[in-house]
């Protein structure tokens, strides 16, 4: 009991009146304002930040980066169709091609029964064989696999029904690699004997000069001679089905996605928070009239409308489906807006202070400044960045069905509706655009996420 | 001392709680995956039960029926001959039923219900063999075939291939109404004996009787009917090798062999399951390498794994001309020759094959005349070469700078280009597009339209540029020669040329061989001097069959592809 610290003598001093000041630290911290905090609440959330980096880097990309990669989109590249990243690009300088007639140019000796006329390259692959007595014809086969028995000989190229031929030209799509090519004997019903030959050919990449200054390989053409090496246009992501950069193809749909992304979602949240604010703020007959008029409009068959308002805007043959698409989204997305700012609204005008501030006599331009705004912002807020990833991806998906962008135009969509057909043999086609796309909406909606946590206190995601 | 520690005091009931819910959440989940399975078991085996393949195998090969399955590129809109348009009818229709002439294996037109036949100047005569049947048994007659094409020529049946009928005494008047049919060069002169008369004495008419149009309808079984001719299975009989026993509309066709067939020795399958309609290439791969079909067509990004696989692989020239055709309406931009000749000297239809288009089996398009028409003796096309034209910029800029002044503008507003919907004609259409802005720096915008539409458009004559293409009807280049003759509707761009026209004259109406010839030539002259086109391929298909089945045939005449000639090899 001694111990007690309370319990103890009293003294006189203890009776004396406090100065009124506490040795205690204040429990205070300077005053931030509501953004400062969500500024903090944001910069606290990792991937939210991450995410707002990736957007940042994404605008770069889009509108720095045609300054830099100045590739125009839409220019082909016959010589590197569908080729792979970081693929081989060494050609050499060649006479511009002849057609052949069979006899001139023959360089292999003649003690083969099948043997190559001239070096093959990616312009042409001649072969010439010696007659057999007996057929009625041959089939020539090109296989990039060493052919196994006479069933296997690979990819037929043509029919010959003349026995007498004996030479052919090869010109079907050759690429620099390794080829077997097999001339089997046909009988006159046009069926195999069973006799074949095959010869392999190490295909070597060929450019004339005409090309080549064509392409502005080089800075001087003239100076080039056959047998030079020049190196082909750099492709870092590789090419389309049609030899076009996609670096420069990604950046161009980029522009075409945040285009639709950025401007559908600005207009139709302004639309819908001016909609949802009236109703909400004016109230009883007029808001059950407007908001009957918003249930209206969510029950609208979107894909219907688009094709109706493309067919309107009298969208003709290979012109940009792009401003239909717009304002297809403009009329028929805003609803959801509307109806969350009418929540908001709702509740912020039943709140005391609002009946405070009223009694004071407030006037109804001073509420909607002072109160119903700035306490809605945050929802609006988080509703935009949310609209946006959803606005790309409506794009992505229409031009990926075809309703979107006109050739040559890119867009992330319509590469992807592109590489789909050759996504066994080409893959970079279809993912390249289809990870931009998924990089793109993942990035928005987690910083939405981190916005939402971060601006409205009510909606915060336990974590 | 009863020490606890109060924190896992407050959890044990919420631990146990969420233990009990975890469980029940477990055994419901367990209980929903289960119902799923069930749920899909039964309905699969509902599937079965009315799916098309009920019946019959639908493995790519059954030995022990004796039957293969293959596929339909799409569901013919229907059955009746003499209505019928479109290849994929054709395919069923040469399998189900058989003409006076039929194609053999190697393509050549022999007898099939016509035991012999004979042509006298405008008179033709064929004898029918009496042992043909329907499949009700009773007799194929000359009365027949006389009623079947009568009855197309009507204008009321609206048959959209009654112009191959054309031939025939008074047939195109009847066809317009202006005559009744009675007066159409046709008569049975007996059960089986049929004479034909004709306009002018033509020496392809026999070519032409192969053809679809031409096959017989038995006139009391289409009465029967009542206007449902060739709409299900069992509103047809049949004549041919085979007969369809059902008919899933959109999903599935079963043939199976005809045992009235007069011929049936010689076919050797009993039954044919076209058990999928899809012309979906990726598709057609999965089930050929899943055992399900027995001929696939594949498309340039499957060769790669078809040659790794050892796949034996042919190849197929399917006798369609694919060619760019100028909009030749005097409004039109295109009208004038020098813009035509400045795009056609840019155009390389060489590259266009090789390196864009890349589809092993095409032919770089070098005139409307294919490859495989033949001349005099050998090729027409060895016999009358196509010029040799290689592309060139500079030439082509002069001819564009001339075709401005002609037609008095600065610059030369965007072309259209009308394309079809597929792949291919879209990697071609942007091709162009580039092509022409790189060399000429003109613009070209791309309206892809399908089938039904791109031919309402050219019609009307809505374009600049058109990807066209035309497959032969009979096997005689005049199928292809008279396309821009100025009375053809075909002839979309409104080409009209009197030389040209005099030169088609001569091809119709005579009968000497080197005379027709020379006239296709100078067709073919003229279409490229004032470049009425610009070819751009040939089509050809690369296919895999099963290894199995042998004796497939595809032609460019009667049967695209043709299982009457089939038969199964059981493989070890």
């Amino acid at each position: 009991m001694e111990n007690n610290p309370i319990i103890r003598r009293l003294r006189p001093a203890d009776f004396e009146t406090l100065t009124g000041r506490s040795s205690a630290p204040a429990l205070v911290r300077p005053s931030r304002s509501y953004w400062q905090d969500a500024w903090g609440r944001l910069k606290a959330n990792k991937r939210a930040i991450v995410s707002l980096f990736i957007i940042i880097g994404l605008l770069v990309f889009t509108f720095i980066g045609p300054l830099v990669w100045r590739v125009n989109p839409s220019l082909q590249d016959i010589d590197q169709i569908s080729i792979a990243p970081g693929a081989d690009r060494r050609a050499v300088i060649v006479e511009p091609f002849v057609a052949w007639d069979g006899i001139s140019g023959i360089t292999s000796s003649e003690d083969a029964d099948l043997w190559l006329a001239e070096a093959p390259t990616t312009q042409s692959v001649r072969l010439k064989w010696r007659t057999v007595p007996g057929a009625e014809g041959y089939r020539i086969y090109r296989n990039i696999y060493e052919p196994q028995d006479e069933f296997s000989l690979g990819l037929p190229l043509i029919t010959i029904n003349n026995a007498n031929l004996n030479y052919y030209e090869d010109r079907l799509d050759l690429s620099p690699q390794t080829y077997y090519y097999s001339v089997a004997e046909i009988n006159d019903l046009g069926q195999l004997t069973g006799d074949y030959e095959t010869v392999s050919a190490d295909v070597q990449r060929v450019i004339t000069v005409h090309e080549a200054s064509q392409r502005n390989l080089v800075d001087d053409p003239s100076t080039l001679r056959p047998g030079d090496d020049v190196l082909l246009s750099w492709h870092p992501l590789g090419t389309d089905y049609l030899g076009r950069d996609m670096l420069a193809r990604l950046m161009a749909g980029a522009r075409v996605s945040l285009f639709i992304g950025l401007l559908a979602p600005l207009f139709f949240v302004a639309f819908g928070v001016l909609y949802g604010a009236t109703s909400g703020f004016v109230g009883g007959r007029v808001d059950a009239m407007m908001m009957r008029f918003a249930d209206f409009v969510v029950a609208l068959p979107f894909l219907l409308f688009m094709i109706l308002f493309q067919v309107v805007f009298g969208i003709g043959p290979g012109e940009s489906g792009i401003l239909p698409m717009l304002v297809a989204l403009i009329i028929l997305s805003w609803p959801a807006t509307a109806r969350l700012v009418r929540g908001q609204i709702l509740q912020i005008r039943e709140e005391a202070y609002v009946s405070a501030a009223r009694l004071l006599g407030a006037s109804s331009q001073y509420l909607i400044l002072r109160h119903m705004i700035p306490n809605t912002l945050g929802v609006i807020l988080v509703t935009l960045t949310f609209a946006v990833p959803a606005a790309i991806f409506t794009e992505a998906f229409l031009s990926f069905i075809g309703m979107g962008v006109a050739p040559p135009t890119a867009s992330w969509g319509s590469m992807c509706n592109e590489g789909l057909k050759t996504m066994l043999t080409h893959p970079h086609e279809l993912i390249f655009p289809a990870v931009m796309i998924s990089i793109t909406v993942l990035a928005f909606n987690l910083l939405g996420d981190g916005l939402r946590d971060a601006l409205d206190a009510k909606m915060r995601s336990t974590e | 001392m009863k020490q606890e520690d109060p924190t896992a005091y407050t959890k044990a009931p919420g631990d146990r709680l969420t233990h009990a819910a975890g469980k029940q959440l477990a055994i419901y989940a367990l209980a929903a995956v289960a119902l799923l399975v069930a749920v899909m078991f039964v309905l699969n085996a509902l599937a079965g039960l009315t799916s098309s393949a009920a019946g019959m195998s639908s493995m790519a090969v059954d030995v022990e029926n004796n039957t293969i399955t293959s596929y339909l590129r799409e569901e013919p809109p229907q059955m009746d001959s003499m209505r019928a348009s479109d290849a994929v009818s054709a395919i069923v229709m040469y399998h189900v039923m058989e003409g006076l002439l039929r194609f053999d294996a190697d393509g050549e037109l022999v007898g099939g219900v016509a035991e012999r036949w004979e042509q006298d100047g405008t008179n033709v005569t064929f004898w029918l063999r009496d042992n043909a049947r329907w499949s009700n048994g009773e007799p194929v007659t000359a009365h027949d075939f006389e009623f079947a094409w009568k009855h197309l020529l009507s204008p009321s049946v609206g048959s959209q291939y009654a112009f191959i009928l054309y031939p025939i005494l008074n047939a195109e008047k009847a066809n317009n109404g202006e005559v009744s049919t009675d007066e159409v060069g046709v008569e049975a002169i007996d059960d089986f004996t049929l004479q034909v008369t004709l306009e002018t004495p033509i020496a392809y008419f026999d070519q032409m009787v192969g053809y679809v149009t031409y096959l017989p309808v038995n006139e009391e079984f289409y009465h029967q009917t009542a206007g449902r001719y060739g709409a299900d299975a069992d509103q047809m009989i049949y004549n041919g090798p085979f007969m369809m026993t059902s008919w899933v509309h959109g999903a599935s066709m079963q043939l199976v062999k005809n045992p009235y067939y007069w011929d049936a020795d010689r076919i050797k399958l009993d039954g044919i399951n076209f058990a999928h309609m899809t012309s979906d290439s990726n598709t057609l791969l999965n089930l050929f390498k899943d055992g399900q079909i027995a001929i696939a067509d594949l498309t340039a990004e499957m060769l790669d794994e078809a040659m790794l696989r050892n796949w034996s692989l042919n190849q197929f020239m399917e006798g369609t001309v694919f060619y760019t055709e100028f909009n030749h309406r005097p409004e039109r931009l295109t009208s004038n020759y020098n813009l035509r000749k400045a795009l056609s000297l840019v155009h390389d239809s060489s590259e266009l094959v090789n390196r864009v288009i890349k589809l092993p089996g095409y032919l770089p398009g070098e005139s409307l005349f294919p490859n495989w028409i033949q001349g005099v003796e050998g090729p027409f096309r060895e016999e009358y070469p196509v010029p040799n034209s290689p592309p060139d910029v500079e030439l082509a800029r002069e001819h564009l700078a001339l075709a401005l002044e002609e037609l008095g503008l600065e610059e030369l507003p965007p072309l259209v280009f009308l394309s079809s919907e597929t792949p291919v004609a879209r990697i071609q259409a942007e091709y162009y597009q580039e092509v022409f802005r790189r060399d000429l720096g003109i613009e070209l915008l791309i309206d892809a339209q399908i089938f039904r539409q791109r031919l309402q458009k050219m019609t009307d004559g809505e374009f600049d540029l058109v990807g066209a293409g035309w497959g032969p009807d009979y096997n005689d280049p005049l199928t292809f020669a008279d396309l821009f003759a100025s009375w053809n509707l075909n002839n979309r761009g409104r080409y009209s040329n009197p030389a040209l026209d005099a030169q088609v004259r001569i091809a119709q109406t005579s009968l000497d061989r080197k005379e027709r010839l020379d006239a296709f030539g100078e067709i073919q002259r003229i279409l490229l001097e004032d470049v009425v086109i610009m070819p751009d391929y040939e089509r050809g298909y690369v296919y895999v069959t099963d290894p199995q089945v042998r004796g497939i045939v595809r032609h460019v005449f009667g049967s695209e592809t043709d299982f009457t000639h089939a038969w199964i090899e059981p493989g070890e």
